[in-house]
């Protein structure tokens, strides 16, 4: 039975960008339907296949499976030898634990340093709130910890499962952000940005022209222009 | 292997609350370890997160709510903590996960607080909002498994997740449908929602900031 995967634009929508690259990195085939977020219908779309109005949303025989975790726990569930959990039950309720962390936290990061592939790389100083830094140094920890015990170059070893994939946001926020972090920080950063999967997502979004202006910290430029 | 639950103040967590009631209703066996906020043995107890709930299973510590309903799913697999059908467990999933990180505007203006004396307070639209959609989603649940609970006759992590949100609908005393009221009712009539409550009126603890009445507070 085929898969189908609701998101949001790419560029934009961080909750998408989870599922997605949990399934291309771990070669799951599916289909992939785009709904720009914040249009005229977008939202219309958007409840059409799911009750709860967000993206990202699975359709699996028919029935839609919605929040970014969720979905992973359903693939995990339903294609074991993705190992998109660690096989370990210690590893696996440790994973589970930063995955949820990230699921229901880091609230400044995330309004502060909202996901956005096109603003070229830079320190943006005024994102850099007391707040965010604290989420930073809590993330930091986490990445390093789970590096140091499970060997990397992933979270949890040598398989990008779903505890990276809930952070794979995180890691384009820190990108663009210019978040100042470890070297530690930023070799795990580039482990991620270096998978096919990233890059196919990647040129993806710099292939979108949809722009919201409420995620542009640099407006009146966006890509690092003045908006036409 | 004996498990132990680290918590907050029964009145006031409601994070707290749905591990705790999960695994008293499944009848799974634990110690608890109850921390006050604000306080050093909370500190010292919470966790790598700084957080409670954490279970703690040996050397195993487990934080966030969801994640340890997850992990006791699968250790006692006999609690049937999640549905054994794989497409209403991928639904109750979604619901657990969409109350884990949703749902702010209700949450922010009905915060738990067993004790309060029970007195309507008008919603906002983001929280009417809210109030509409978890309406919505119980009685989606119950028609679709007969109920009681959420996802039939077993009290599971779904219901868990949103033991709260019943809380925080009868201690405001929200406009609710009959349908509503009945899950409601149903939560309330278990053995394990009593002995929270009994417990958490009884505690000292007071915190202005998640009492909406300050500098009054409201007991019943």
């Amino acid at each position: 039975m085929s898969l189908t995967l609701v998101i949001g634009n790419k560029n934009y929508s961080s909750w998408s960008l989870r599922p997605w690259i949990a399934m291309k990195a771990a070669g799951i085939p599916f289909n992939e339907v785009v709904i720009p977020l914040y249009l005229p219908g977008s939202k219309e779309e958007i409840l059409r296949h799911s009750p709860a109005g967000k993206v990202p949303i699975l359709i699996d025989g028919g029935e839609p499976v919605w929040e970014s975790l969720s979905i992973l726990e359903h693939l995990a569930e339903r294609f074991p030898d993705a190992k998109l959990w660690p096989s370990d039950a210690r590893a696996r309720s440790h994973a589970r634990s930063v995955a949820t962390e990230m699921h229901a936290g880091f609230v400044p990061l995330r309004t502060h340093c909202t996901m956005n592939l096109w603003l070229p790389p830079k320190p943006r100083p005024a994102t850099h709130t007391p707040e965010v830094m604290e989420n930073l140094a809590r993330i930091e920890t986490i990445w390093g910890e789970c590096r140091a015990r499970y060997g990397g170059p992933f979270l949890f070893g040598k398989t990008f499962g779903n505890a990276d994939a809930m952070y794979a946001p995180v890691v384009a926020r820190f990108h663009n952000y210019g978040l100042p972090v470890k070297a530690d920080t930023r070799a795990y950063m580039d482990a991620v940005m270096a998978q096919p999967a990233w890059r196919e997502w990647y040129d993806a979004a710099m292939a979108e022209t949809w722009i919201m202006q409420h995620n542009e910290p640099d407006w009146p430029l966006v890509r690092g222009k003045p908006v036409e | 292997m004996s498990l132990t639950l680290v918590i907050g103040n029964k009145n006031y967590s409601s994070w707290s609350l749905r591990p705790w009631i999960a695994m008293v209703a499944a009848g799974i066996p634990f110690e608890e370890m109850l921390v006050p906020f604000e306080t050093p043995e909370f500190k010292r107890a919470a966790g790598p997160a700084a957080k409670v709930p954490l279970l703690i299973d040996g050397d195993i510590r487990v934080w966030e709510s969801l994640a340890i309903l997850e992990y006791l799913a699968e250790k006692f697999p006999d609690a049937q903590l999640w549905p054994a059908d794989v497409a209403a467990r991928a639904h109750a999933r979604a619901i657990a996960s969409e109350m884990h990180a949703g749902f702010s505007a209700l949450r922010g203006h009905l915060p738990v607080n067993f004790a309060r004396k029970v007195m309507k307070r008008s919603l906002t639209a983001p929280a009417a909002a809210d109030v509409a959609r978890i309406a919505a989603m119980w009685t989606e649940c119950r028609a679709g498994s007969g109920g009681p609970f959420l996802f039939g006759t077993v009290f599971g992590a779904a219901d868990a997740m949103y033991a709260p949100v019943v809380s925080r609908f009868l201690t405001y005393d929200v406009d609710v449908s009959r349908e509503t009221r009945a899950y409601m009712d149903a939560v309330t009539s278990l053995p394990a929602w009593r002995q929270w409550c009994d417990a958490a009126v009884a505690e000292p603890w007071i915190y202005a900031e998640d009492e909406i009445d300050w500098p009054q507070v409201h007991r019943a």
